[in-house]
């Protein structure tokens, strides 16, 4: 009998591990590739947006072992470097060493340029989710900006902005790559368009050490201008370069004397620590559109989920990664994981798509196409941006608050 | 700023035989000693740069006895070492990013407030410009006295003139490299506390200005305290006057001014490798090598 019961013991014990290993074989494990800058100046950025997407995957896997699917998905991410050959060779890695067809990343336009080539020749499908440049917006190719808008929206924000304040001349400083080459060159078109007149552009190098020069050549042309009508300084800048200019700008007569505007990058309440900047801001009536100021049921479950699972709040933009590792899975689930096909479906499934801040609707570039900006200045009683009105993107129309 | 910044690399290849890359993590080390100062005791720019420069020295002594001592004592040619230097800018350059990274010190301004002092016409005299400029003078200055007055300036100028020889009549070459890098150390830390003072701090910050650096210290003829500061002066004066004078003038797009120092560093290696030495011989007693 001993002898009996052993050898049944042994037996559920094998046919046990067995149906397990069974099991373990017939998940169908699925890549997900990530591509997103761990190191550079955005590194902060690519590892939240990374947090991001391993929280969609976990959630999807979850969902779909309770559904009794043999689907599983699986993050493999690679760095950019937060270049457009880093972002080029991160793509060309992921697909080479685990034949994922979808990627999600890369974080900037200039990477997500520098991938381009590859992912089109190959049949691979990048969904970014927070590129905005002018550049990005091709139709028919294999890149999908699904949460984020481009920044033509931006750029008539502004504009409406300009034409609404009576600004007739605005001179621009912008960075040289492709964000703000697009998004200076489109701010022009439309203020041009709306029937503002003259827009002056500088432009100056990415990373720059210091930007004295560049500031007086600014400094200059808004005198110049002024002669002509009522005119104001549009800064296209990153936060780091904005901070280099606002020294410069704060002892220069004619850039104090100016009105402001400036992009999203620097409605940031690090700008305003410094209470000497808090007070030229507000003085110069400085003025930054927001996208997003929305939420929606999945908002807070998704900043607690975030919090409970890696121990800290997601940074700005985060959820635009997990709503894009959301949509690609959804994608992958409905089509299968071909790239061709992917690319056929996903705008069918990001237009069913309700986001953490926004729904996804797509246009005929495969760019996110709902948008609402909130506008932003600083409170005249602390140092802090408060809402002063919205853009709405369908209609164009920007509306100050009472 | 230039200035402060190349008078340690100069000092570094005279003195050490190496063009050490690693400097540019020195200045943002230095730089983010300053910025977690400066949020303990706001408003004491003199402490905070105290802080940066021991900070920067701490780095620069480390990185010597830990990596390139050892190198040296292995016979290294100057390109491992260079290389060596480069792999200490990395692993400094990236913890650096770790550290930004998990207490969210990315592009922030040390805390000193900009306030005008003195505004007469187009003379505007700040808060920063008073504590940059005097203490970049001062620093110099301090440099001078050290290297031209004291047993440890004799000594360091006899390893720049000969090192063999400077072993033969008994200098302690091995205390005297560690007090040079201590003292690079101090120099780039303080320079880079100074920038960030002035503009903001990132762990790229150093290595964005490396080249311009450089640039200054080639200029200086790489061996010359005095050429050195005319040549940092030259790079910022041709990156900003002569970039603006091209602008204004020709149309010349600023996204250029990157490929500044670049230009001054191939016109200096092509017409003249000495760089501003003896150029101006009354200027001689900044030289080390005489």
């Amino acid at each position: 009998m001993k002898r009996f019961l052993r050898a049944l013991l042994i037996a559920v014990f094998v046919l046990a591990f067995s149906n397990l290993a069974v099991a373990q074989d017939d998940l169908e494990i699925i890549t997900l590739g990530v591509a997103q800058p761990f190191t550079g100046p955005l590194g902060s950025f690519g590892q939240d947006f990374t947090r991001g997407i391993q929280l969609a995957v976990m959630q999807m896997n979850a969902q779909l072992e309770a559904a009794g699917s043999k689907i599983r998905f699986e993050a493999v991410s690679q760095d950019t470097e937060g270049t457009p050959e880093g972002a080029a060779r991160a793509v060309r890695t992921i697909v080479q060493t685990t034949n994922a067809q979808v990627i999600v990343g890369p974080l900037t336009t200039s990477e997500v340029l520098g991938a381009k080539q590859f992912v089109d020749e190959n049949g691979i499908v990048i969904v970014a989710p927070a590129s905005s440049g002018v550049a990005g917006g091709i139709p028919g190719d294999n890149i999908f900006r699904v949460m984020y808008p481009p920044d033509v929206y931006a750029a008539n924000a502004f504009a409406q902005i300009a034409i609404a304040r009576g600004y007739q001349n605005v001179v621009v400083l912008h960075v040289n790559d492709p964000f703000g080459n697009g998004l200076a060159e489109k701010f022009t078109t439309e203020f041009q368009a709306a029937g503002g007149g003259d827009v002056t552009v500088v432009s100056y190098a990415p990373n720059p050490i210091d930007l004295s020069a560049e500031a007086t050549r600014v400094s200059a042309e808004v005198a110049r201008l002024q002669g002509s009508g009522s005119t104001a300084f549009f800064c296209v800048c990153f936060l780091a370069d904005a901070q280099k200019l606002l020294q410069i700008a704060l002892v220069d007569p004619t850039l104090s004397a100016v009105e402001w505007m400036g992009i999203e990058n620097l409605a940031n309440p690090q700008l305003l620590e410094d209470a000497a900047i808090a007070d030229f801001l507000r003085a110069a009536n400085f003025i930054s559109v927001s996208f997003a100021d929305n939420s929606t049921p999945l908002t807070q479950p998704f900043i607690d989920s975030f919090t409970a699972e890696f121990g800290s709040a997601p940074g700005p933009f985060t959820n635009y990664a997990f709503d894009a590792a959301n949509i690609a899975m959804l994608t992958i689930l409905v089509a299968g994981n071909d790239g061709l096909a992917v690319k056929s479906m996903l705008p069918f499934i990001s237009s069913h798509y309700i986001g953490t801040a926004v729904q996804a609707y797509l246009d005929e570039n495969g760019d996110q196409a709902v948008v609402y900006y909130g506008l932003f200045q600083v409170s005249p009683d602390a140092p802090e941006f408060v809402a002063v009105g919205s853009y709405d993107g369908a209609t164009r129309v920007v509306t100050f608050n009472q | 700023m230039y200035a402060l910044m190349a008078l340690g690399i100069t000092l570094t290849v005279s003195v050490i035989k190496l063009p050490n890359f690693a400097h540019a993590e020195y200045i943002t080390v230095g730089a983010y000693a300053a910025l977690i100062a400066s949020q303990q005791f706001p408003g004491n720019p003199l402490l905070i740069i105290v802080i940066a420069g021991t900070a920067g020295a701490l780095a620069a002594l480390i990185a010597h006895l830990t990596v390139f001592r050892a190198l040296e004592k292995q016979r290294s040619s100057t390109y491992t070492l260079l290389l060596a230097s480069f792999a200490v800018g990395l692993i400094l350059r990236y913890s650096l990013f770790i550290l930004a990274d998990s207490t969210n010190l990315f592009d922030r301004r040390i805390q000193v407030s900009l306030q005008v002092l003195l505004r007469e016409g187009s003379l505007i005299i700040t808060n920063i410009f008073a504590w940059v400029v005097p203490t970049s003078l001062i620093l110099v200055m301090l440099l001078s006295l050290l290297l031209n007055h004291t047993p440890i300036g004799r000594d360091m100028r006899a390893m720049a003139n000969n090192l063999d020889l400077a072993r033969i009549i008994g200098v302690r070459v091995e205390r005297v490299k560690n007090w040079t890098w201590m003292l690079v150390g101090l120099l780039a830390g303080s320079s880079g506390a100074l920038w960030g003072i002035y503009s903001s701090v990132s762990p790229l910050m150093g290595w964005f200005a490396i080249l311009s650096v450089f640039a200054a210290a080639i200029l200086g003829g790489m061996s010359s305290f005095t050429g050195t500061i005319l040549g940092a002066y030259l790079v910022a004066f041709s990156e900003n006057t002569v970039m603006q004078f091209l602008n204004f003038q020709l149309g010349v797009d600023f996204s250029f001014k990157p490929a500044v120092p670049f230009i001054i560093i191939i016109l200096i290696l092509l017409f003249r490798p000495q760089g501003l030495t003896g150029l101006f011989d009354f200027l001689r007693r900044g030289e080390l090598r005489r």
